[in-house]
């Protein structure tokens, strides 16, 4: 008994000693290491297309759009219009910000095609690129488009498109008590340069005259000297892009500050801020502080009514109209925004931001400013008939069906000319050099 | 007996030994992959990694100080919380309640009962109850009246330091009453008979003989409360503020090393990711340390014990 301990604790030895080695290894030409833990093998196929009978022969997509020397398994070309599709199941993940309308999507899509399952995972706009990259997934999802660095970190060869799901909008939440003792409901005034420099903490109390001036004289008087408690996200988010977004366009001060917008910007030092996790958490922080108030998406508070602490204000819009959100002002922005200039699906969609194309936009006198887009992310050479056939069936289901499904919370469905785009892309994916849809 | 049957007791011993030496290996694979995944991050920022005291993801300045500071600040606000209040509850049950096994011992299942609670739940009731509750029963007047102390001058809005350490002394409480219950029960009573013979009270018992002879199991379960508080994340998460920040006023948001890599991880891509991964490092290397410190000191319990009875 008493040996087999040792050689026990021996082996516990070694194989410290060789992660000791295998780390120390790793440390020393760490010059070209992918700082990235990727799996050395990228995943055989896509998590779900076991239930698919199509064998697939290769481990990596084959990416080229001529067709490829390697046999093909079966003799299955790829058929001209989607005939009876096969069962399958979809695997997404990507922002949280389109959770909750995928949800409805999920029921309702089950119910038009009960043969395809789609599983979403809410991991973060930043994750759902990494696990569309890593090809973990059959489609990701971003509220911010893909970077030009995380197109050169697709796999070599393919190409990923774009394809906008829906649109939502983030608004100013706040809790304040009013110096009468009243509690301020929806409808304080606020610009994008007075909230910039709310997060940059140089405006601190709630009746600083430059927050006065917004209001109606009313309003104006009764502002009081409380303390501003800014909060906002501590996780990455697509909600903060497009807020950061829309405080980088509006204020120069924060554009040299704080920099160009990201999911995880670096916020400035304000003198009382706090970061909390999800909507949730920020929803949480600012209804339990008197005098906070952080950007919040506004699915969020359509969804909670009737919480006593919790309202949003007004935002400028380029015409200097303050306006708050609603589903028709949303879909004024979108109209505004979308109205020209949108790429191709498998171009580059980073300049496409509903808040670039309609900060300066003063003919929209009616859209509310801060409204953003978000995407789904799938690979234009799918290497599998059966999984993107159902991926494209789904998509194009979500693009030309059901965007009605979400405006109880605020999602807006989105205008024809961006839903031509996305049809026009959808018809982009292949399979074996032939487009799927036609 | 040429051809010896595997018996049951050999195929036991393989069997267990394989799953001992699985765990090896995932602890092994574990730290292998944190060193590769923050290999870039290493690479490219070295030891000012761990003395920065700036995290700003977008321009890629990463230094991992004000996260150590926070592991380490609401840790110790946890112990110096939690460790009298754990003590307190195992002397209560092995001293005190001796004669009513029975209450003594449901006492002690409600205790350990705190420790079944996911820590989500308590992040959640920290939210909403705790941190109202100490804002403006503690915080509040803590600061108008001691506020020219630096500890206490800040503007206390609930999600800070001070109230992580609170809600974290609630939950290394049992962890650690649990250990330093056990470590009470195994002294011998003899040790208390003979203080009793002196003449000594209950109290002059409890701290001149059970208390010393125990101590060194006390300080282990002291230190897996210290580790319980270092790696805590979701609860912490919720209720810290997570703003890097060092500074001496507990009344300010913060933030740890387990709330950044659960805040940023999902959002983080290329040298950003390598940074977090590098975070994950340095936590790891705290909880093993930790760990090993706690080992050895119950080691040394053990051993002592035995060479004393």
């Amino acid at each position: 008994m008493k040996s087999t301990y040792v050689i026990i604790a021996a082996i516990v030895v070694i194989a410290i000693i060789i992660g000791g080695v295998f780390g120390y290894i790793a440390l020393s030409n760490s010059s070209n290491t992918s700082p990235t833990p990727a799996p050395t093998t990228a995943p055989t196929v896509a998590p779900g297309s076991t239930a698919t009978p199509t064998p697939t022969p290769t481990s990596h997509p084959s990416t080229s759009a001529s067709p490829s020397p390697t046999p093909t398994p079966t003799a299955t070309p790829a058929p001209t219009p989607i005939p009876t599709l096969a069962p399958a199941v979809l695997n997404g993940a990507g922002g949280t910000l389109i959770a909750p309308l995928m949800s409805v999507w999920q029921p309702a899509y089950q119910q038009a095609m009960s043969q395809i399952t789609v599983n979403y995972n809410p991991v973060g706009s930043g994750a759902g690129i990494t696990q569309f990259t890593q090809q973990v997934v059959d489609f990701g999802e971003s509220d911010a488009p893909m970077t030009a660095a995380q197109y050169n970190g697709l796999p070599s060869g393919t190409t990923a498109i774009t394809i906008p799901i829906s649109a939502s909008a983030v608004v100013p939440a706040y809790n304040l008590k009013l110096a009468n003792g009243t509690v301020m409901t929806n409808g304080l005034n606020f610009t994008g340069a007075v909230l910039a420099n709310i997060f940059l903490g140089s405006i601190t109390t709630w009746n600083d005259p430059a927050i006065q001036a917004l209001q109606s004289p009313s309003v104006a008087a009764q502002l009081p000297s409380t303390t501003i408690t800014t909060v906002h996200r501590s996780d990455g988010s697509g909600t903060m892009f497009a807020f950061v977004n829309f405080l980088y366009r509006s204020s120069s001060t924060w554009a040299t500050q704080v920099g160009v917008p990201s999911t995880s910007p670096s916020w400035p030092t304000a003198p009382a801020q706090i970061a909390a996790p999800k909507n949730a958490g920020v929803a949480g922080a600012i209804s339990s502080k008197d005098g906070a108030i952080g950007p919040l998406e506004i699915a969020y508070i359509l969804e909670n009514t009737g919480q006593t602490s919790l309202y949003y204000g007004t935002v400028a819009n380029a015409a200097g109209n303050y306006i708050l959100a609603n589903v028709s002002n949303i879909g004024a922005a979108l109209q505004a925004g979308a109205s020209s200039g949108l790429p191709a699906g498998n171009a580059s969609w980073t300049t496409v931001s509903m808040i670039d194309n309609t900060y300066t936009n003063t003919t929209a006198t009616t859209m509310y400013p801060i409204v953003t887009l978000t995407y789904a992310l799938v690979y234009q050479a799918q290497t599998n008939y059966v999984q993107g056939a159902a991926l494209v069936n789904f998509m194009s289901w979500i693009v030309n069906s059901s965007q009605n499904l979400g405006t109880g919370l605020g999602y807006v469905p989105l205008p024809a000319n961006i839903v031509a785009v996305d049809n026009a892309s959808l018809k982009l994916v292949t399979y074996n050099g032939t487009p799927i849809l036609h | 007996m040429q051809f010896k049957v595997l018996r049951g007791d050999t195929i036991l011993k393989i069997l267990l030994a394989t799953a001992a030496l699985f765990i090896i290996g995932l602890v092994v694979a574990l730290a292998a992959e944190l060193f590769l995944g923050s290999a870039s991050s290493i690479h490219s920022f070295g030891p000012s990694f761990l003395i920065g005291t700036q995290w700003r993801s977008s321009q890629n300045v990463f230094g991992a100080l004000p996260f150590i500071y926070g592991t380490l600040l609401t840790s110790a606000i946890a112990i110096v919380i939690g460790f009298p209040i754990s003590l307190g509850v195992a002397i209560f049950i092995s001293e005190k309640l001796k004669g009513h096994q029975t209450f003594g011992y449901g006492l002690g299942i409600i205790v350990d009962l705190l420790a079944a609670v996911p820590s989500v739940i308590y992040g959640l009731w920290g939210v909403f109850i705790l941190i109202p509750l100490l804002r403006d029963y503690v915080e509040t007047p803590l600061h108008n009246s001691l506020g020219f102390i630096p500890l206490f001058s800040g503007n206390p809005f609930g999600y800070d330091f001070f109230t992580s350490g609170v809600l974290l002394a609630i939950m290394v409480i049992p962890t650690m009453s649990a250990v330093t219950r056990d470590v009470l029960s195994v002294v011998p009573n003899s040790q208390r008979e003979a203080m009793y013979s002196l003449g000594a009270t209950d109290w002059e018992v409890t701290q001149k003989s059970v208390l010393p002879y125990a101590r060194s199991g006390i300080f282990g379960g002291f230190i897996l409360g210290l580790g319980r508080a270092f790696g805590e994340t979701m609860a912490v998460t919720m209720v810290i503020g997570n703003i890097p920040n060092i500074t001496t006023n507990l009344f300010s948001a913060g933030a740890t090393l387990s709330s950044l890599i659960a805040n940023n991880f999902g959002e983080s891509t290329g040298i950003y990711q390598s940074a977090i991964i590098e975070i994950g490092l340095i936590l790891f290397f705290v909880a093993l340390l930790v760990n090993g410190l706690a080992r050895f000191m119950l080691w040394r319990m053990t051993s002592g014990a035995r060479g004393r009875a």
